[in-house]
């Protein structure tokens, strides 16, 4: 489980690394190509980065796919909680539970509609236009992604009906001034819904 | 002190958990009962029904969608789950996780202290004193941030200490800088302009050039309202800078400023597409953060990478399922009936604006920026074009709407920033924030009815006729 956690969120912080350069080589190429310095000129000329944008999509849909997941582990997912947070937490905690199965079902939905997308299409040979990878590859995030979201609202929802806590990036436990520990979509605003302890999570 | 102010406690009313059940049922049962509910009143219904549940808006959207589908249209299932794997496949909308990340190596790059202190060394002496710095270092760190909240947890962190040591009282400052840190998103670059230029087809550039006026103005009136108050008040002042410690200050936050033009002027000039300006910001930003600055060690980077990524997952997943929420609103033809009943009723341009600005202040009250425009502006825009209202002008409007939404309960997340940085409850700063609140009102109605201020600077440029 700890495995699976750490390959997740190394993976959507590398594509997200890796996509901001590729894409600023890619500039940096089209620009460097143009000046005429002998020799250099012809070399850069040679290499061919119309790919880059394609790459840099699917990179990106990758990113969102597995971040949603990690999104639901981190409770940043924005919901209007302005009514259920004014409810009395044992009322509320009915709420949160029907969301977070709510959640499971619509992941696990798109997750079999994926699947069977993904099925049709491998046996096509529909291939991406600059990279001419196999569109089926390209969207084998869309049940991976969609499946490992829906195992991370259950486990959230199983944590939730034992304990009535949900995860928080809480900006009230950080003692002091620490800008890295604000996180404006991961407070306990009325975005977001408050545990189901008799506490509502205050200190 | 916590920021949680409006948990309800133990004994509080458990009647308005039944609201969003029964706004569910009672038009589906009126349905199959034979009364001749028209099909938007049931999408909206499930919408907002599944909404008020408090689960996520991008799970609300889908399902939402999904449920439609199966059980009251024709519309293939397949084409609309197409929408769901091919919705956020455009280039354009990469520029939000580009600017989120290069947003990030700015908030703690030492980008946002150096910029204070140039505002500080040039403003600081008139009434205001750091309160006007406020401002003014809100509007620059605006001009290289793409989000509101951002700028305030920028500049706030450092800012409000400071004044609370000089002697301001904490509302001032908390007051100050949840209003000005919204220029965040007037000011390009803006995520919740990309998500406008995305649910409408705008161009991304011209609404970026659009935003600097409307942008500049508000700063103007914002930093007018401190001057003001501060004055009838008489609150602490700085020294007055020298024009060689000015010089030092604004060489000290060039390579920041230098940023405003690599992005704005990389745009207008056609050297960089909106998203390749976005990441060659991210990049810029890391290399001044780390080598320059050194206010930030390569060791916190990975850090940064995830939580830039978590929160534009966040966001994107908001926009596939938002996307596939217009595809069946277009496939109803709900805007086009609603566009029509308008016109019908002999609904003007005076006061179709009218109607959307509150529609748009009333869901400020309960949705976060990015969905409030991403759900309402497909809705919209169609009624607005037919009416002649310029894209550009509605898409600054609504932007400039959503700032007056992140600066008031329940749900600013200015506010919330704000309380986080200064402890302050909720409450409390609600009360501060006012006077400038009412500013930004003024200066809304300004943008709604005054579209010269918004297009003037675009037409003189010559992007837009």
């Amino acid at each position: 489980m700890k495995f699976l956690d750490h390959l997740e969120e190394w993976l959507i912080a590398f594509l997200m690394g890796a996509a901001t350069l590729l894409i600023f080589v890619a500039v940096v190429h089209r620009y460097a190509a143009g000046l005429p310095i002998p020799g250099v000129q012809d070399a850069l000329l040679k290499i061919d980065l119309t790919w880059a944008q394609e790459l840099c999509i699917y990179m990106f849909v990758w990113m969102a796919k597995f971040g949603a997941a990690y999104g639901v582990r981190t409770g940043i997912h924005v919901g209007v909680d302005v009514m259920i947070n004014r409810l009395p937490p044992d009322t509320r905690k009915l709420y949160v539970l029907f969301g977070l199965l709510a959640g499971a079902t619509f992941t696990a939905i798109v997750g079999t509609l994926g699947a069977t997308f993904v099925w049709d299409i491998a046996h096509t040979d529909s291939v991406s236009p600059d990279l001419e990878l196999p569109k089926w590859i390209a969207y084998l995030c869309i049940p991976l992604g969609s499946y490992l979201m829906c195992f991370r609202f259950l486990q959230v929802a199983w944590t939730f009906a034992r304990t009535g806590e949900l995860p928080h990036h809480d900006v009230a436990h950080v003692e002091g001034i620490e800008t890295s520990d604000i996180n404006p979509y991961g407070m306990a605003d009325n975005l977001h819904p408050a545990d189901a302890t008799p506490s509502g999570g205050r200190k | 002190m916590s920021t949680l102010a409006h948990v309800a406690p133990v004994g509080a009313p458990r009647w308005p958990a039944l609201i969003p059940p029964l706004m569910i049922a009672i038009p589906l049962a009126l349905k199959s009962a034979g009364f001749p509910v028209a099909n938007p009143w049931i999408i909206f219904a499930l919408l907002f029904g599944l909404m008020l549940t408090g689960m996520p808006i991008s799970i609300s959207l889908g399902l939402t969608v999904l449920t439609y589908l199966f059980t009251m249209t024709t519309v293939p299932i397949e084409s609309v789950a197409l929408k769901l794997f091919t919705g956020i496949e455009k280039f354009e909308i990469m520029a939000i996780p580009f600017f989120i990340l290069a947003g990030n190596f700015l908030t703690h790059g030492g980008v946002a202290r150096r910029m204070i202190a140039f505002a500080s060394s040039m403003v600081g002496h008139w009434a205001g004193g750091l309160g006007l710095a406020g401002v003014m270092a809100c509007a620059l760190f605006a001009a290289v941030s793409g989000s509101s909240p951002a700028t305030v947890v920028a500049i706030g962190s450092i800012i409000l200490p400071a004044m609370v040591k000089q002697g301001f009282p904490p509302r001032f400052g908390a007051g100050v800088i949840t209003t000005s840190g919204a220029l965040g998103i007037l000011i390009p670059p803006s995520i919740v302009m990309v998500m406008y230029a995305v649910a409408t087809n705008t161009s991304v550039g011209a609404l970026f050039i659009a935003g600097i006026v409307p942008g500049l103005v508000l700063a103007t009136f914002l930093g007018a309202t401190t001057w003001w108050i501060a004055r009838k008040n008489n609150f602490p002042r700085q020294p007055k800078a020298t024009w060689p410690q000015r010089w030092r200050a604004f060489r000290e936050s060039a390579w920041g400023l230098l940023l405003v033009i690599v992005v704005i002027g990389g745009i207008y000039t056609g050297v960089f597409t909106p998203t390749e300006a976005a990441a060659m910001s991210a990049v810029y930003a890391f290399f001044v953060a780390v080598f320059v600055y050194k206010d930030m060690t390569i060791a916190k980077v990975p850090k940064i990478l995830l939580d830039s990524a978590n929160m534009s997952a966040m966001l994107l997943y908001i926009i596939t399922n938002a996307v596939m929420f217009s595809y069946l609103m277009t496939s109803e033809q709900i805007p086009q009936e609603l566009a029509a009943w308008m016109l019908d009723k002999g609904l003007g341009v005076v006061a179709f604006l009218l109607f959307v600005n509150i529609v748009l202040l009333l869901a400020g009250n309960v949705m976060e920026p990015s969905s409030i425009v991403l759900i309402m502006a497909p809705i919209l825009f169609p009624v607005a074009m037919k009416l002649g209202i310029d894209p550009i002008h509605f898409g600054i409007m609504m932007v400039v709407n959503m700032e007056v939404g992140m600066c008031h309960p329940p749900v600013g997340l200015n506010l919330y920033v704000a309380s986080g940085i200064t402890k302050m409850g909720i409450t409390e700063l609600t009360v501060a924030v006012w006077p400038w609140l009412l500013t930004m009102l003024v200066f809304l109605v300004i943008v709604t009815y005054w579209p010269t201020l918004t297009l003037v600077l675009p037409q003189a440029l010559g992007i837009i006729k």
